[in-house]
């Protein structure tokens, strides 16, 4: 085994594209925080350093779910409407039965850990019908989780009136939001996340199972001619990204007290966004969960500098687009010549 | 400008391939306004021949003169422009699109950026209209049948002012009937100074419509004679496989009786009712031309596709799907190597062990130093020139892929191994190490079915061959020096 190693070094040592892309982000990333810092007051503190990386939690803990569909080649563009309606459901499952004249404050008074499970039960459901339509009868995932992120969005608002639910709710509802470990300002929320990505880390580079959502992705027909059954990790995916997407709203509406109908409207861009920042290829078959984070924290750090320079809100999205424009064009530039 | 008797002359033509030599010295003329048919087995040259004439590969050196003048064009359009229009199996038509809108298609005018009805297109649709009065220019080309797409194609050709047109097995996918109308269009065709090249693999129909034929063997011009002084099909069949000795594999007399996979009417949209039996450690290869049904019946075995039937598997029925059919010990290496069974955006290291990763995981988790040890002996064990497992196998030579995917499938320790087209596309060297492989895995104890349409290949592994025509198993032999490969090649271009 050592001569081995002696004999051909490069094997052994040489980064594997993916984690070359992930160093690439960083080395970006690095960069970007850099100028950020030098021209934006306090910018580089620790307490904004912190900030940065958790204040979008909700847009990576959705990135997780999307990043590994992303890699098997399929969208999952019904988290931000599986969000809105898991929030809302969590709202109206506890509100009390008849408490009220008006309808928004009456709810059906379930216990608050029964409505937590029925609400991520209901966020795995959306889940479900994705994987329904996209595994077994094949259609295009755009079509279908466009059609599902309406039709989650649809009943939120319907269950809402349009607006939102927040009267009538027992204090414990707002417990979840706003724990934190004790003596610091890490809240639960932060911990989910970090937790999450040090567990995807592991398991997108161990395990078999995440081994095969790359083969799909490189390939769905020779995944299937080599024994993959294709449909059963299709549905396992899918059924994850519409559990994160349930787990964010229910901490989402504990946080603000509140099932809010237009909740969470465009994450499922901005975890798509993330993703191909990071370096999963649109294609599949090639992304890593690092990555995505290291795209999240990049587009936050972006975000954050504008807001710093006094730029208007209003340019953000502006700067936004060119930011993912130029990180992505240098990061495909980086790894062709790479691969040449 | 007089026009020359020939309309192409082909001198000293080759063409190489890194590795092979596909047309090899080819001389002959084409007279003008004749049918000249183009025959010989796969891999004969035929298709690499036809795709210098339009200008899709590159000559190695020889010279072509197009009604007396040098040929070289730089692509298609160019060999278009020149003359030469060519109707490929795989049909160039738009299906979206109305017919009329299919004949102007790449000529369109237009006003204003809308287009306009020109005297092109009126002239283009009269020229189909005599051709097919059925057709109606307003017809969506999806609604038509095969063989009116074909005569969509004939009459843009025709338009064109093409003086060639080549038909690439134009009879593969029509009826008796729609055959019989297709003729008619080419007789017709070779009064109105049009020259048809025609290549099939149906000899009954060179003699039916061809005024000459060129036989072509191993990439070598074998002879050009007008049709009508070839005796029958058998003169033609010797000419298209020669006195070639094939290196005649003696089959293994000490075959087990035990059978391993009974098939049993096994019918799909391609398939007509087959069924046949493998002994246990046989070596079994199914010939036949394109089209014959050889990747259906491979597919339909392995679970790929959907059939009726019953399959047994060590007297088992067989669960129709992939995974199954692996987890009961059955490896098939697909048709299409890059599309159907490599990973090509992945590195050897993570294609090999793709097929059983339970070998190098514990608990679903994946035993890294047990995978580049996998990949590192199988790179060795087939001579996979690579110089690292880390290589991209998309970057490899198609017969180094062709060893990846096929050690995917020894890794997933089969006892059965289906290899469909094994050698399609690959070096003389990767070949015949391909064959040892083969032959040692036979020694090992492992049964394998081949399903190729090279018959040398067959003749050369296999213990019994099974021939194949049209979705049917047309006849069954075992392999050994008294079998005619007149009689297979006989069998399998549709004969009695």
């Amino acid at each position: 085994m050592a001569t081995n190693q002696m004999q051909k070094p490069a094997a052994g040592v040489r980064l594997s594209d993916e984690s070359f892309i992930t160093v690439f982000m960083v080395g970006i990333l690095v960069l970007v925080f850099a100028l950020a810092s030098l021209f934006v007051p306090n910018f580089s503190t620790a307490k904004n350093i912190f900030n940065l990386v958790t204040n979008n939690w909700f847009v990576i803990v959705l990135g997780v779910g999307v990043t590994l569909v992303l890699i098997t080649g399929n969208f999952d563009m019904s988290v931000g409407g599986n969000i809105a309606l898991t929030g809302v459901l969590s709202v109206y499952f506890v509100q009390g039965v008849n408490v009220s004249q008006n309808t928004l404050a009456n709810g059906l008074g379930l216990p608050y850990v029964v409505a937590i499970g029925l609400a991520l039960l209901c966020a795995v459901g959306v889940g479900a019908i994705n994987a329904f339509f996209i595994a077994k009868l094949k259609v295009p995932s755009i079509i279908v989780t466009l059609g599902t992120m309406m039709l989650a969005r649809g009943a939120a608002k319907v269950i809402t009136q349009g607006a939102q639910r927040n009267t009538s709710l027992p204090d414990i509802f707002g417990w979840l939001g706003s724990l934190s470990i004790p003596g610091t300002s890490i809240r639960l929320p932060v911990l989910v996340m970090i937790s999450l990505i040090i567990l995807a880390y592991i398991f997108e580079k161990k395990t078999v199972f995440a081994r095969r959502i790359y083969l799909i992705g490189a390939n769905p027909e020779a995944a299937r001619l080599s024994g993959i059954n294709v449909a059963k990790y299709l549905t396992a995916l899918y059924l994850v990204s519409g559990l994160l997407a349930g787990i964010t709203g229910i901490l989402l509406a504990s946080e603000y007290k509140a099932g809010v109908s237009s909740r969470a409207m465009g994450y499922e861009f901005d975890a798509l966004v993330i993703a191909l920042l990071g370096g999963v290829s649109i294609n599949g078959g090639f992304g890593s969960v690092l990555g995505m984070f290291v795209g999240a924290i990049i587009l936050s750090v972006v975000t954050s500098a504008a807001t710093g320079l006094l730029l208007s809100p209003d340019w953000q999205f502006t700067l936004k687009a060119i930011v993912t424009f130029i990180a992505i064009l240098s990061q495909r530039y980086a790894l062709d010549r790479r691969k040449a | 400008m007089k026009p020359t008797e020939n309309v192409l002359e082909i001198r000293n033509l080759v063409k190489d391939f890194p590795g092979v030599r596909a047309v090899d010295d080819v001389s002959f003329d084409i007279k003008r306004n004749t049918v000249h048919c183009l025959v010989g087995e796969n891999g004969a040259g035929k298709s690499t021949l036809i795709k210098i004439l339009t200008g899709v590969y590159e000559r190695t050196s020889g010279q072509i003169l197009l009604n007396g003048e040098e040929h070289d064009p730089q692509n298609p359009r160019d060999a278009k422009q020149k003359g030469i229009s060519t109707l490929f199996q795989e049909l160039n038509v738009v299906d979206q699109l109305t017919v009329e809108e299919n004949l102007s298609l790449g000529v369109e005018e237009t006003t204003f950026g809308f287009l306009r009805r020109t005297d092109k297109t009126n002239q283009m649709v009269s020229v189909m209209n005599s051709i097919e009065p059925s057709i109606k220019p307003g017809q969506l080309v999806s609604t038509l049948s095969v063989a009116k797409k074909q005569i969509v194609e004939i009459a843009r050709a025709v338009a064109a002012e093409s003086n060639i047109i080549i038909m690439d097995e134009p009879t593969a996918a029509i009826s008796e009937s729609e055959i019989a109308r297709l003729f008619t269009i080419i007789r017709s065709l070779r009064e109105n100074n049009v020259t048809v090249i025609y290549i099939s693999h149906r000899l009954d129909e060179i003699f039916e419509i061809g005024d000459n034929v060129t036989v072509m063997r191993d990439g070598g011009h074998i002879a050009t004679k007008p049709v009508a002084e070839i005796e029958d099909r058998s003169e033609l069949i010797r000419m298209m496989i020669g006195k070639t000795v094939f290196e005649h594999y003696m089959p293994r007399d000490d075959i087990s009786p035990d059978l391993i996979l009974q098939v049993k009417n096994l019918s799909n949209h391609r398939l007509n009712d087959i069924s046949f039996d493998v002994k246990a450690g046989e070596v079994v290869g199914f010939y036949g031309l394109v089209g014959a049904g050889k990747t259906e019946l491979a597919r339909a075995i392995f679970g790929a596709d959907h059939c009726d039937g019953e399959i047994l598997f060590k007297g088992e029925k067989l669960r129709a799907n992939p995974e199954k059919s692996i987890a009961a010990g059955i490896a098939l290496v697909p048709e299409e190597r890059r599309t159907q069974g490599l990973f090509t955006i992945l590195t050897i290291r993570g294609n090999v062990p793709v097929m059983n990763m339970s070998k190098i995981s514990r608990s679903g988790f994946i035993n890294a130093a047990k995978e580049r040890t996998v990949a590192q002996e199988y790179v060795e064990k087939l001579n996979i020139a690579t110089n690292s497992i880390e290589k991209e196998a998309a970057k490899l030579s198609g017969g180094n892929q062709q060893k990846v995917v096929l050690s995917k499938c020894l890794f997933a320790d089969a006892d059965l191994l289906m290899l469909d087209e094994p050698t399609r596309g690959i070096d003389v060297g990767a070949k015949s190490e391909i064959y040892s492989l083969i032959r040692q895995l036979s020694n090992e104890g492992k049964t394998i079915i081949i399903f190729s349409s090279e018959l040398p290949e067959i003749m050369n592994i296999c213990d019994s061959i099974h021939l194949l025509y049209d979705g049917s198993l047309k006849s069954t032999l075992r392999n050994g020096l008294d079998v005619d490969s007149e009689y297979i090649l006989h069998v399998v271009t549709g004969g009695d």
